[in-house]
């Protein structure tokens, strides 16, 4: 079969076994792969109203038809199930080399269901699995000390996915870490991973992925990348990525700062992009990406890829720090733990702003380094005040009395844009399939980088924010990157390999909407919370007091209205329930 | 006497090259049958490239005690830019060596004596395998595009060890 290897791995750590299933070909033909494929199997997978935390509670890790291919940022690799910190939907993904290797060993799909005994490590390595115990020189090992323990100990040419120490502990915003610095950051798949005990998977595939007429598609992904790929709007991700970011939404008034409390941060300076150039060694890139966006710095005797501006703004900006040397520590520390950056510096932002209120002193402060530094290792290991912030935003803030503080969507924490300066930033996070997320709709785009939109008003968002997640879903099929502006009509030629016949937009964008609605028929067969957004982003008492945003305030009623639009524009009823007709027309093959 | 080098400063482990080759002579994408690698180091970041350097190493030619190894006439012609277009211009003649599999009995000797360790037995048809320069068309050239990368790049030797002609 061309593109898809037809066949899934299916590991039970309760057992130590495994067993090797055909791919449902009639899931992939209606979800295409990745993030339509997982939803489809999470749907059939996981029990009805389980316990996150519990072992019927599947991992999977999911690829694109693309992957192994030379399909441009194709390499991806999704993570997914039900989430142990919202209790819905989580799929999260990473780019560097694992996808393609999974291809290359047979697979398409691991399925992860049990929990171990005692902690373990599988191997694949083509045909053949093995299960190895975890609990004596490989537990609690840094990501980096895993993999290169798994590449000499197993096969050189290993890929790793692994948790580092605090998904050992099931810190509940714990990450899954694959070539060191790629991250399926957000939504506690490495805490669900250190519960069911799987400290890494390592594959080693030495197979093929077929396309058909390989020379035919070469010919055609020579000319895609010309014209397509490696281009101005996607070279920019070269030559300065997200760090790029930091002085735009700092202008803006958006980036958050010290708690959220202000949108304008006035360290910036130091770390913008231009700081972050002058301390620049070099790109890398995941495989079967030319883009080679993974910026390498060197700061304070510590080498290492990034941090992107996520990481800018949360564990940056918003723990007041401006000091680039403290913030490339403290995102290294991150990767090594396995801790997700943009929760991290949400939570440590918190407890800076309740040390600073006298709420309670955690021995943080704003722009302060030395207990900042020092709080990754904390958090990961539970010790001292790590015990406490281990609780994340919403319980700690809520264990103060405090719960206004907290900034997250059902439960997850709000990445770097203030809405009270993006409006539609509000309706993205309150409808976003996963919690407090960016990445389904970034209105933010046009509201504040080509100025498109007005950024002080939800009219028009609603419709703008659905076409967003629409595109998305559809592109996190593929699996392809953000950082491809691919637009569906190159997409569809894509597509057209795959299917073997024209493909058009509208066909996919409806792949899109049809992956949407499943991840929201999931959500409401697994409980899913209100769709709104902190107080803050909101109410006229908290609105800036500086910058651009000064002043100005969503209001109650416009958001809540916005999201009554967002449900009709849908085909949803009033509580957010698609209707039979919406779910007909997409041919879902699931009913709630 | 042309060959494709990886520049190992400007390479950024992108495997396109590899993919590309494999997808080229194997028929689909398999990186493990691909001519030339970049061996990059996830962990320092650190990368080696290995390809054939052709007739101006030879070592394989030499040490084939079967004559399998044949260098042969050839005009290579890469698409798209790389490193040293501008001296060498769009397209340069020389030999390339390639595997006569009516020759080869897949003794190793060559495999044992590859200074870039980039010539291999094929699994399935079970003689050795190597670098042809995809008859002068590299697809390893034309799939490292980045203009600011153009890791893999043309070289052509004035030294031409290897002598006998196909």
């Amino acid at each position: 079969m061309d593109f898809y290897q037809g066949r899934v791995l299916r590991i039970d750590l309760s057992k130590g076994t495994s067993a090797v299933e055909p791919l449902n070909m009639e899931w992939a033909g209606k979800y295409v792969g990745g993030k339509g494929l997982l939803l489809r199997y999470l749907w059939e997978e996981v029990p009805p109203n389980v316990d996150p935390w519990a072992p019927e509670n599947p991992l999977v890790i999911m690829t694109g038809p693309f992957a192994g291919t030379n399909v441009a940022t194709a390499s991806r690799v999704l993570v997914g199930c039900k989430s142990p910190i919202t209790g819905i939907l989580t799929d999260s993904y990473s780019g560097g080399s694992f996808a393609p290797e999974m291809k290359f060993a047979g697979y398409d799909a691991f399925i992860i269901t049990g929990q171990a005994k005692e902690p373990v490590v599988v191997t694949v390595k083509d045909d053949v699995v093995a299960f190895l115990s975890a609990t004596g020189k490989y537990s609690g090992l840094m990501t980096s000390e895993i993999e290169a323990a798994l590449r000499a100990d197993f096969d050189a040419n290993a890929k790793v996915l692994s948790i580092g120490p605090a998904g050992e502990r099931e810190i509940p915003w714990a990450c899954v870490a694959t070539d060191q610095y790629h991250k399926a950051g957000r939504g506690g798949h490495g805490a669900l991973m250190g519960r069911k005990g799987l400290k890494a998977i390592a594959v080693r595939g030495t197979g093929r992925v077929t396309v058909g007429d390989a020379k035919a598609f070469l010919a055609d992904m020579y000319r895609m990348q010309g014209e397509n790929v490696l281009i101005p709007d996607n070279l920019a991700q070269y030559e300065e990525g997200t760090p790029v970011l930091a002085q735009i939404m700092s202008d803006a008034g958006i980036i958050p700062t010290r708690n959220w409390s202000t949108g304008t941060f006035d360290g910036i300076g130091t770390i913008n992009s231009e700081s972050f150039l002058k301390i620049r060694t070099g790109n890398r890139a995941c495989t079967q990406c030319a883009i080679a966006c993974r910026q390498f710095h060197e700061a304070g005797g510590v080498v290492g890829e990034g941090p992107e501006y996520e990481t800018i703004a949360l564990c940056g900006a918003n723990c007041g720090m401006d000091d680039i040397e403290a913030l490339m520590k403290f995102n290294h520390a991150c990767d090594e733990l396995g801790l997700d950056t943009i929760s991290s510096g949400s939570v440590v932002g918190l407890a800076m702003d309740l040390t600073e209120k006298g709420v309670k002193d955690f021995g943080l402060h704003f722009g302060e380094a030395e207990a900042y530094l020092q709080a990754p290792e904390l958090i990961a290991k539970r010790e001292g005040i790590g015990a406490e912030l281990a609780l994340g935003s919403r319980g700690l803030a809520a264990k103060y009395g405090r719960s206004e503080l907290a900034m997250e969507v059902k439960n997850l924490e709000l990445p770097g844009y203030d809405a009270r300066g993006a409006f539609g930033m509000s309706l993205s996070y309150a409808t976003s399939d996963r919690g407090g997320c960016h990445m389904r709709a970034w209105p933010v785009g046009d509201e504040i980088i080509t100025g498109t939109l007005a950024p002080d008003s939800l009219e028009g968002k609603a419709a703008y924010v659905i076409s967003g997640q629409d595109y998305q879903a559809m592109k996190f099929t593929g699996i392809w990157c953000d950082f491809w502006a691919a637009g569906l009509d190159q997409m569809a030629l894509l597509m057209r390999h795959v299917w073997k016949r024209e493909v058009s937009e509208e066909e996919l964008r409806l792949v899109g909407e049809r992956v949407w609605n499943l991840g929201r028929l999931f959500n409401l067969r697994e409980g899913v919370e209100a769709d709104t957004v902190p107080l803050k982003f909101y109410a006229e008492e908290y609105a800036h007091t500086e910058g651009p945003p000064a002043g100005k305030a969503i209001g109650a009623e416009a958001l809540n209205s916005a999201i009554k639009e967002y449900y009709m524009l849908r085909g949803w009823d009033a509580q957010g329930v698609p209707t039979e007709a919406k779910l007909a027309e997409l041919s879902i093959d699931v009913r709630l | 006497m042309p060959h494709v080098m990886i520049n190992r400063k400007k390479c950024t482990g992108c495997h396109m090259c590899e993919l590309a080759c494999s997808a080229f002579h194997e028929g689909g994408f398999q990186p493990s049958r691909a001519r030339l690698f970049a061996a990059v180091n996830p962990t320092t970041a650190a990368i080696k490239g290995h390809t054939c350097l052709q007739t101006g190493c030879a070592k394989c030619q030499e040490a084939c005690p079967n004559d399998a190894i044949v260098a042969r006439r050839i005009t290579v012609t890469p698409k798209g830019s790389f490193a040293s277009k501008e001296k060498i211009g769009d397209s340069s003649d020389g030999y390339v060596l390639v595997v006569d599999e009516s020759k080869c009995n897949n003794c190793g000797d060559c495999y044992d004596v590859c200074p870039t360790e980039v010539i291999f037995e094929h699994p399935s048809r079970r003689v050795a395998f190597k670098c042809d320069l995809c008859d002068g068309d590299p697809q390893c050239i034309a799939f490292c595009q980045n203009e600011y990368v153009l890791a893999v790049d043309l070289k052509v030797d004035k030294a031409d060890k290897a002598r006998a002609e196909a």
